[in-house]
């Protein structure tokens, strides 16, 4: 059986299905688009109402939603590239991105562009990062970047004050800063101060730049050097014998876990987590005690190591049964009042000025954090660099899987990180 | 051959379901595998003859592929015999004719249902977390227990014990074979005097060998392909330190994270093979200490 025939078929059999279930005539029904994406609960009801709300508007276009947990998404997309039936508009990250576009599964948008759909309203910073080689692949639907978010409640009670010039400036503090303090949550509340993030990629990529030094340099190869690996371990490992994080075996136990419900400030076992700065509403959304914002530690040095980058884009795959219904939905998902006000700040600062001005109004308090933070942040992040090289994922996950053992001190940590440089330059090598 | 067609036709007829599937579901992929092992295949792009390059890679170069090879040895050496060890002291105990034994039989027998389910391995995690249920009952007993799923000490350990718990189906193997072996002889050794060590060596073992063997092999290469365990306590990767690295664990990593599947392919051929090669050296070394009762020697 040809793909089209299973498609007209696949198509067809929903047709009926649409059919006994509305009682509207089949082909009314026009047009099913299918739209995946990774979240969490937080982010998902908001998806499917969003979703209910194009549907209403667009009785010829149905949408249906797909969703996965993100430790899935990406093997159920690698499943549905090799069966080709992708669905027709998915979710990426600035990561992974790249690798789809190389090899084809995601395909550009230009065609569409000024016809169904509509980004004369987007910021060109966020049109630009979803450009490759001139063509536009990727809508942005708003800006993210790296946060540090912890229990107000657990910093009040261990007498932490708060802002510039105080005991904790969440824009401004260092390594050291934040060994004394988490050592004085933990002496006050029994709560670590903070998550160690040893095996914290994300932690890691801005203390690269924290030292100056770009993660790729042009020619592909690794950035990080073995006294760059080296100092960032050490630095976790002083705050870690500060006492101001979890056991380090138990640390160990979390590397490379990316649900927010694992996460420190969520079951109680730490009073700071680490996060991308959209995670904030999600994370708010387990916890009862108010979440604060903070940009990552820094070294001494105050260099720049956050980057702004989209936090998600919305794609659009080379399986699309119908672009134009597909691009139109996307359009609408990143520009109609309606369904972006449902969305709100979950998936990031939308890159859309005129849905930042209408949602103003409408924000949560955790929205409000995140704006409150994304004001703060200005100018004091590092440039985006470029797409990172393929191979970069794994890199990535190597980090992640060598750490543990400096967290269970099974190896000194001048080996380890021997070990992790020899293995990513392995890892580029051959992708 | 119109004569054969026409005798067995209904016969193919209602094999025909089967056969579509075997040949289609079957057959089609596992040659596409050997055909992709030969490849550079990341999904989206066509494969890319390479010949014996993903081998070769293997071979030399990968310590990942050396480190599941040893993570999967170590699993099947120890857990294989505990396995059924543990199976065969409880067939025992059953035999001996206790009340509702078809009951203790079900109950026996129902980890081996659930046990390669996600539910299972996602319970395991939690009792085998350093807050968890196992730790709880040592700290009760003034003990602190270790990060068993953090510490690559541990961590297979925490899954040989997940593997024992599901005895139940070598057990019922056993307990029907126990149920074979006449009583006479049992009764015939004690009048010569035999104690019970005496008659587990002389009697049991040896007329139920054909059951161990079989239990023995179907353990072994179940043990070979084992997954969904190690996958869920070890988040997708292996961790802590590669030490659930199971092959299966690298071969699905290899496939659907770094999107290697030619490279996957080859490992799942390398898999192949050393599973018919262990089962292989089951059968010849059966003939030395598997004895059947029709035989005649």
């Amino acid at each position: 059986m040809s793909k089209l025939n299973r498609r007209l078929f696949l198509g067809a059999a929903g047709s009926v299905v649409a059919l006994s279930a509305l009682g509207r005539p089949a082909f009314a029904q026009g047009t099913q688009i299918r739209h995946f994406w990774w979240g969490n609960p937080e982010r998902d009801r908001r998806t499917f109402a969003v979703i209910d709300i194009f549907n209403q508007k667009n009785p010829n276009i149905t949408v249906s939603g797909e969703t996965l947990g993100f430790a899935d998404y990406f093997t159920k997309l690698t499943t549905q590239i090799a069966g080709g039936n992708m669905p027709d508009v998915i979710q990426q990250g600035y990561g992974v991105l790249f690798e789809y576009i190389a090899n084809g599964a995601v395909v550009p948008l230009d065609d569409y562009v000024g016809k169904s759909l509509d980004i004369s309203r987007i910021d060109q910073s966020a049109i630009d990062a979803g450009t490759v080689d001139g063509k536009f692949y990727a809508l942005s639907i708003g800006a993210n970047s790296h946060m540090a978010i912890y229990n107000t409640r657990l910093y009040e009670e261990a007498g932490i004050t708060i802002g510039e010039g105080a005991d904790f400036d969440p824009y401004g503090y260092t390594y050291d800063d934040l060994a004394r303090i988490g050592a004085q949550i933990k002496e006050a509340t029994g709560v670590a101060g903070t998550e160690d993030n040893t095996a914290d990629y994300q932690n890691f990529s801005d203390f690269i730049a924290q030292k100056g030094v770009a993660m790729f340099n042009e020619d592909g190869t690794y950035g990080a050097t073995q006294e760059i690996v080296e100092e960032y371990w050490s630095t976790w490992q002083k705050t870690r014998e500060a006492g101001a994080t979890p056991a380090g075996p138990e640390s160990a136990g979390l590397a490379g876990v990316s649900d927010l419900s694992q996460l420190g400030v969520v079951t109680g076992k730490a009073a700071t987590s680490y996060v991308w700065s959209n995670q904030l509403v999600g994370a708010q959304g387990l916890v009862e005690d108010p979440l604060g914002a903070a940009m990552y530690p820094n070294t001494p040095e105050m260099i720049p190591g956050s980057i702004i980058q989209p936090s998600q884009f919305v794609c659009l795959t080379r399986d699309s049964v119908d672009p134009e219904a597909a691009t139109a939905y996307m359009s609408a998902f990143i520009n109609d009042l309606d369904m972006t006000g449902v969305l709100g700040l979950e998936r990031g600062i939308p890159s859309n000025s005129d849905v930042r001005a209408a949602l103003e109004p409408t924000l949560s308090a955790a929205e409000a954090v995140s704006v409150a933070f994304f004001d703060a942040i200005q100018g004091k992040t590092a440039a985006l660099a470029p797409p990172p090289p393929s191979g970069s994922n794994e890199v990535e996950q190597t980090f992640e899987r060598v750490a543990v053992s400096v967290l269970l001190g099974e190896k000194s940590i001048p080996e380890v990180a021997k070990d992790f440089l020899a293995q990513a330059k392995a890892i580029l090598a051959r992708a | 051959m119109e004569k054969f067609f026409r005798r067995n036709f209904a016969g193919y007829a209602f094999l025909s379901p089967w056969l579509i599937g075997f040949f289609l579901l079957a057959i089609g992929p596992i040659l596409a595998s050997l055909y992709l092992s030969f490849t550079k295949y990341n999904i989206v792009r066509p494969p890319q003859w390479i010949g014996l390059d993903n081998f070769v890679y293997m071979f030399e170069f990968d310590d990942r592929f050396k480190k599941a090879l040893q993570v999967t040895f170590t699993f099947v050496v120890i857990s294989v015999p505990a396995k059924l060890i543990f199976a065969l002291g409880v067939a025992m105990a059953l035999d001996k004719g206790i009340r509702a034994i078809g009951w203790y039989r079900a109950l026996f027998y129902l980890p081996s249902i659930l046990g390669g389910s996600i539910a299972v391995a996602i319970l395991w995690r939690q009792l085998f977390n350093y807050d968890g249920v196992i730790n709880g009952i040592l700290r009760l007993f003034g003990g602190d227990g270790p990060y068993w799923l953090a510490d690559p000490k541990y961590s297979l350990w925490t899954l040989i014990v997940l593997a024992v718990w599901q005895f139940g189906s070598p057990m019922l193997t056993f307990l029907a074979g126990l149920r074979a072996i006449p009583q006479e002889l049992y009764e015939a050794a004690e009048i010569d005097a035999a104690g019970p060590v005496r008659k587990f060596f002389a009697i049991t073992v040896p007329l139920l060998a054909p059951v161990i063997f079989f239990n023995l092999v179907l353990q072994m290469i179940e043990a070979f392909k084992s997954f969904s365990g190690a996958f869920i306590i070890s988040g997708g990767s292996g961790a802590p330190l590669d030490s659930l690295l199971f092959f299966t664990v690298y071969l699905y990593e290899e496939a659907f994270s770094y999107l290697r599947m030619g490279y996957a392919s080859a490992l799942a051929w390398v898999l192949l093979v050393i599973i018919a090669a262990f089962t292989a050296i089951a059968f010849w070394t059966s003939k030395y200490w598997v004895h059947y009762e029709n035989e005649r020697g």
